[in-house]
């Protein structure tokens, strides 16, 4: 991972490794990951992202500015060797010896294409170890729904967005006294399944908490609604 | 009747001569739009644009109860806003597909697709390629579209190849619109609630841009600022791609948010617990 080298004139005062997919702040006050204990720097003066392969530098709004290489900068895209200036102090962008570095951030974002035969095989020449595009499809674990009472069996979610409530057209119908016609909803979302509320006097309950709007179901959460109890597990 | 606030911005960008992206905010269909369109001789441009326009068409008649005889067959694992959204996607696809093949300077032109369906209760969010689209509710950030890039797809597979795929297939899509005869989209639907947010990006806002930032500027700003404030993010890095983005925000929701039922759902509330109270001294 790339080192940033905090230095006060010649002096070198600490070494801060940056992380993939983590952020840091740099500015005066003590909550910043790093401190630099100088009236020219803003209490939060600057903050450094992790995007992609890459490291990207932005002022936050300090009151001297950033300087890379001498230059002012709101948001910059930081190289090997870059010199931030913060204040009085320096701060050394560097790869570490043989490190991989990201080739110049702008010429990876290339030309958006469609994958043909073609540019497959020459994909996989470079890399055996990637699986025909027919393996690549992403599986969905199934979402099942186990009577608990109110009824008998499972029931899997096969739609997008299951209606649960006392309409006979609902997917699951629960009867009882403050039900809502569509009471609630279960979603199927790239990351798993959502249980919201929808309409009617009572709301929907998992694990005993009544949902206002919208929850995140986990394996093996008990959904209760008018007399109806439910159990949920996902399938492979 | 539910309210949205909403707003759409498209920027060429610093690196490139032409904007290939097209966007569509249409309130009265609640229908939004972005598609990245691919190809070279402005056949990008071609492409993205028919997307917008032939889905646009599509549900416009739809929603006027002219839907064309030539539907595809009902899917069952789908709500009708969410077959109608599917049907446009379809359609959409034949219509580049075709325009491709029958133009010598289209040839192999193609385009991604994000698209969000406001209904008075649901949202039907679709896509095909990798411009994300995502819901902000309770100041988390959901992605509601599924990226169609080689990467994404073995990095699911668990695949040890994603790690070492060379960048330059880093934006390879498995999937785009006019590129085959016939295209699957992922398609999620949710409801939604007052304030919740929800945006569309091309992918040279998502390069750009982390999803931090992101969720900060659509919560602080309303929707047009938010815009604008997200492509200058994108342009002060560079703006080495098209940067498009729409930012849609719940004002009101017909699911009832008037005073009255809030009464009637917090004395609701009160009977469930106090049913729960007496359940436990038995």
């Amino acid at each position: 991972m790339p080192m940033l080298t905090l230095k006060f004139k010649k002096n070198t005062i600490a070494d801060y490794p940056l992380h993939k997919g983590k952020s840091i702040t740099i500015g005066r006050r003590t909550n910043n990951d790093i401190v630099v204990e100088n009236l020219a720097v803003s209490g939060h003066h600057a903050k450094i992202d992790s995007i992609g392969d890459g490291f990207v530098l932005t002022d936050l709004q300090s009151k001297n500015g950033c300087f890379v290489n001498e230059q002012l900068v709101t948001s910059q895209w930081l190289k090997h060797g870059d010199v931030v200036n913060i204040g009085k102090h320096t701060l050394v962008f560097s790869y570490g010896d043989g490190e991989a570095r990201p080739e110049e951030v702008s010429a990876q974002v290339d030309q958006t294409l469609a994958l043909d035969a073609d540019m497959f095989r020459k994909m996989v020449a470079g890399n055996p170890a990637a699986p025909p595009p027919a393996a690549v499809e992403s599986k969905h674990p199934l979402g099942i729904l186990s009577y608990l009472s109110g009824g008998n069996g499972e029931i899997t979610l096969t739609k997008k967005l299951t209606k649960i409530g006392k309409d006979p057209n609902a997917d699951i119908v629960v009867g009882g006294l403050g039900v809502g016609h569509t009471a609630a909803t279960i979603s199927m979302r790239p990351n798993g399944f959502h249980l919201s509320h929808v309409s009617g006097l009572f709301k929907a309950k998992v694990n005993g908490e009544a949902v206002k709007d919208t929850i995140q179901l986990k394996e093996f959460d008990i959904i209760e609604l008018g007399s109806t109890k439910l159990q949920f597990f996902t399938k492979d | 009747m539910h309210v949205i606030e909403s707003a759409g911005l498209s920027d060429t960008g610093q690196k490139r001569n032409d904007n290939e992206d097209s966007l569509l905010v249409d309130n009265g269909l609640g229908l939004y739009i972005i598609a990245d369109g691919m190809g070279g001789h402005r056949a990008g441009e071609v492409a993205s644009r028919l997307v917008v326009e032939s889905m646009r068409g599509h549900i416009k008649r739809c929603l006027a109860g002219a839907a064309p005889a030539e539907a595809e067959p009902v899917d069952d694992s789908l709500s009708a806003a969410a077959n109608q959204v599917r049907d446009a996607i379809v359609l959409s696809n034949r219509v580049v597909h075709d325009a491709a093949n029958g133009t010598k300077d289209y040839r192999g032109m193609g385009a991604t697709v994000a698209v969000i369906f406001i209904n008075e209760r649901t949202v039907v969010a679709a896509n095909v390629g990798d411009s994300p689209i995502f819901l902000v509710h309770k100041g988390r950030l959901e992605r509601l579209s599924v990226p169609h890039t080689v990467q994404a797809e073995l990095r699911a597979a668990v695949s040890p190849g994603a790690e070492t795929l060379n960048a330059a297939f880093s934006h390879v899509l498995t999937r785009a619109m006019g590129i085959n005869a016939s295209v699957e989209a992922n398609i999620c639907e949710v409801p939604y609630f007052t304030d919740d947010i929800l945006v569309i990006g091309s992918d040279g806002l998502t390069d750009m841009v982390t999803p931090g930032e992101m969720l900060t500027t659509v919560i602080r700003h309303p929707p047009a600022e938010a815009c604008r404030l997200l492509v200058d993010l994108a342009n002060d890095r560079g703006g080495p791609d098209n940067i498009t983005v729409i930012v849609l925000k719940v004002k009101e929701t017909s699911n009832g948010q008037s005073k009255l039922k809030n009464l009637w759902s917090r004395v609701s509330e009160g009977f469930t617990s106090l049913g729960s109270k007496k359940r436990t001294i038995d």
